[in-house]
């Protein structure tokens, strides 16, 4: 073999590699990932027996799915949950963050780990320890308000329209207030110390300091969490599913848009429609990503700060 | 990498050894129903000693949705699947010939099943003119009460005739917050649907047409408000499980809708009312009317793909109508068989101390024949989800307006649940064809 011929051979093998190395991501992609993806978009312009007896119906899915009064009421409890669960989450989870970054706290390893640690159980343990606590007449959340502010015993939060949403709020705050805490510490401990001494030697005072130091320096994980949380919000589903006894719960007041999905797609058995309201939950999320990304300057705005 | 892996696994997949299984499988969800399978297999396997039989609990959960699933996507299925009643009509949804079960009808005619079962008790596993499932019990209805606590209240049971007598008694006894007269919910239809069903109503008629909104249904839905919303409400409820136990043992509540299996549930859940409690048939509508309803229910049905339709057809006669066998069941169960000539068992007549040594069976079996038809539909769940949010938009009018413009609010609001779920039904391209 001639030196260019070996050069070309091994030129040919150094081209084909980077291939060969990506090739099982590929492959288990096409097959795992892009069929599904696609197959789903056919799909929802079908009327089907699980998954037999296709009938096309054109856009008819998409049709029916934005006059459905189910599925707008779907929208609406979980943007309700969405927009709760981030109010309350993030403010929470950043003061937590700040409290437990704070050199004056004693035992704050414990502490962080204590409010992590309802994160590490799944949403089904905590959705079945909450539909406990929730009991009334029994349960220890009707007996502690019962004894501090006197709200009646017999208050029923998972059987009463207008309190399920407040419990299920309540229960994500429990479970995931620790998971935000963790991003937020991870990003004040990178903030650099020298921008506080610089802005305490300007005369700022803490809330000065926490406005003009901390929250810009912070701005990408904030932004990050937010997204993070609105994009799991949305796709909210074991929670109320476990608590409500496996379904929407009174007046579908727990219905949100998977479990929509689900009923329609795995109870009922219509898939092509399930598909067509998952790709609508698709295109919402990714618009309200978009909007998230532009407002906080992320993305197509402002620079980062 | 990808190529070995795919080569290994390709080459274990062909390699694995056949799983050895049963000539019959039965899947059941109630874990009574299956202990007292295995009991009367013996039986069975003597007659036939060449068939093995295997008898699977399996959750509820995968009897609905991995069922279904098996049952779309061709997968491997039991010979035989017990199924709940309100689970019965979500495998209806196809045409008829997709449909996972056996259309049994020829063989319950030329057996005679249609004259010995309670005729009410195939509504609700037929489709279309078809029957595919066998009942599994009839599931009449009493009252079930504390009568130590009723007998200290002066209340005479024999008294209490009609819903107006009962509702009577109950603003008297009634206080709200500690003690109420019946366990009734605001939230979710269960009683409100044995109620219907009480007065010849339901979800849907013999023709699978929704009647949400038929007189009846409004009459039913005017009647059951008043009783658990306004100032002058009779009925609440807490939930089940353990603080279900708890508010019966405290006296919470006087009386609660029970049927046959309901008797069992509390017999094990609440020992300690034991001797206190008692039973009396539901009150009627109008003087001298129907003294029952019905809650509850499972069938069991063949498999479409099962090798062998014959002999599972012959296991479901043994387990579901075999005499002595379900005599000694319903002693374990309280359940009371679908057959009526398996009624005259002394089994039936034997005094229940729990239940004040009433003779439970022959209370039950007495209104059995009484019981009301339900039909089903591939859209039952959604006209009961339906049922239940228009119940709790009455309970919220009445709670808030009382008697005023209440019964217009009623009509218009099942009129509102009942056209969505006709709405959806006219999306089904199969049942219509």
């Amino acid at each position: 073999m001639s030196r260019s011929e070996a050069r070309r051979k091994r030129w040919r093998g150094e081209k084909i590699a980077p291939y060969l190395f990506v090739a099982p991501f590929i492959v288990l992609f096409l097959v795992f990932g892009a069929y599904p993806l696609v197959k789903s978009v056919i799909l929802s312009f079908y009327i089907t027996n699980g998954p037999s007896d296709p009938v096309f119906v054109g856009a008819e899915n998409y049709r029916f799915l934005l006059t459905d009064p189910n599925f707008w009421k779907a929208v609406r409890n979980t943007a309700v949950y969405a927009f709760w669960s981030l109010a309350l989450q993030i403010p929470l989870g950043l003061g937590l963050a700040i409290l437990l970054n704070s050199s004056w706290v004693r035992g704050r390893n414990f502490l962080r780990l204590a409010f992590f640690s309802p994160n590490l159980v799944g949403q089904v343990f905590v959705g079945v320890l909450f539909s406990v606590l929730f009991v009334p007449q029994y349960g220890l959340v009707n007996k502690a308000l019962h004894a501090t502010i006197g709200t009646p015993l017999d208050t029923r939060w998972l059987a009463e329209p207008h309190l399920v949403m407040p419990a299920l709020v309540m229960t994500s705050l429990w479970m995931y207030v620790g998971f935000q805490m963790v991003y937020f510490l991870a990003g004040l401990q990178s903030v650099d110390k020298e921008l506080y001494e610089a802005a305490r030697i300007d005369g700022a005072n803490n809330w000065q300091q926490f406005l003009n130091v901390t929250l810009p320096s912070i701005r990408h994980v904030l932004v990050f969490v937010v997204l993070v949380s609105t994009i799991g919000s949305f796709q909210l589903f074991e929670l109320p599913w476990v608590m409500l006894g496996r379904g929407p719960g009174p007046d579908s007041a727990g219905l949100t848009i998977i479990m929509y999905l689900y009923l329609n797609g795995y109870v009922a058995g219509d898939l092509g429609y399930a598909s067509a309201v998952g790709w609508t939950l698709a295109l919402g999320l990714l618009v309200i990503s978009l909007i998230q990304l532009r407002m906080s300057g992320v993305w197509g705005g402002r620079r980062a700060g | 990498m990808l190529g070995l892996g795919l080569a290994s696994g390709a080459y274990l997949a062909l390699r694995q050894p056949k799983k050895q299984q049963a000539d019959l499988r039965l899947w059941t969800f109630a874990k009574p129903h299956g202990e007292a399978y295995m009991e009367a297999l013996p039986a069975f396997q003597r007659k036939h000693p060449e068939v093995s039989v295997d008898i699977q609990i399996v959750a509820w959960e995968a009897v609905t949705s991995r069922l279904q699933a098996a049952f779309w996507s061709g997968l491997d299925v039991p010979d035989l699947v017990e199924v709940e009643i309100s689970e019965a009509g979500s495998f209806f949804r196809g045409r008829l010939e997709s449909i996972g079960f056996l259309d049994l009808t020829e063989r319950i005619h030329q057996t005679g099943l249609w004259e010995r079962v309670v005729r009410a008790r195939f509504a609700p596993y037929t489709t279309r003119g078809r029957i595919f499932g066998v009942p599994h019990d009839v599931h009449p209805v009493m009252l079930a009460y504390r009568r130590d606590l009723i007998e200290k209240l002066r209340i005479d049971v024999d008294k209490i005739q009609t819903w107006d007598d009962f509702v009577e008694v109950g603003r008297r006894v009634t206080e709200p917050g500690k003690r109420f007269m019946m366990e009734l919910p605001t939230a979710e239809a269960s009683r409100l649907e044995a109620m219907l069903f009480q007065r010849d109503g339901g979800y849907f008629d013999p023709q699978g047409r929704c009647i949400i909104d038929n007189e009846t249904a409004v009459q039913t839905m005017m009647a059951y408000v008043p009783m658990v919303a306004g100032r002058y409400r009779i009925g609440s409820d807490l939930g089940g499980g353990q603080i279900f136990t708890r508010a019966l043992e405290d006296g919470y509540f006087l009386f609660m809708i029970a049927p046959d299996w309901r008797t069992k549930l509390i017999e094990q859940d609440v020992p300690k009312v034991g001797g206190r409690m008692a039973l009396m048939p539901v009150p009627a509508v109008q003087p001298g009317g129907r003294r029952t309803t019905t809650w509850g229910g499972t069938m069991i049905g063949i498999t479409r793909k099962s090798p062998n339709p014959d002999l599972a057809w012959e296991l479901i006669m043994h387990l579901y109508f075999n005499k002595e066998d379900l005599a000694k069941r319903f002693r374990d169960t309280n359940i009371l068989p679908p057959a009526r000539d398996l009624w005259d068992h002394p089994a039936y007549d034997e005094p229940r101390p729990f239940w004040s040594t009433q003779p439970l069976g022959r209370l039950y079996a007495n209104l059995a024949p009484d019981v009301p038809f339900q039909y089903t539909s591939p859209f039952i769940s959604l006209a009961k989800a339906k049922m239940s949010e228009a119940l709790i938009a009455c309970v919220q009018y009445y709670n808030r307006y009382g008697d005023r413009g209440f019964e217009g609010f009623v009509r218009r609001q099942l009129k509102v649940s009942a056209e969505e779920v006709r709405r959806v039904m006219r999306r089904n391209p199969y049942v219509t064809e």
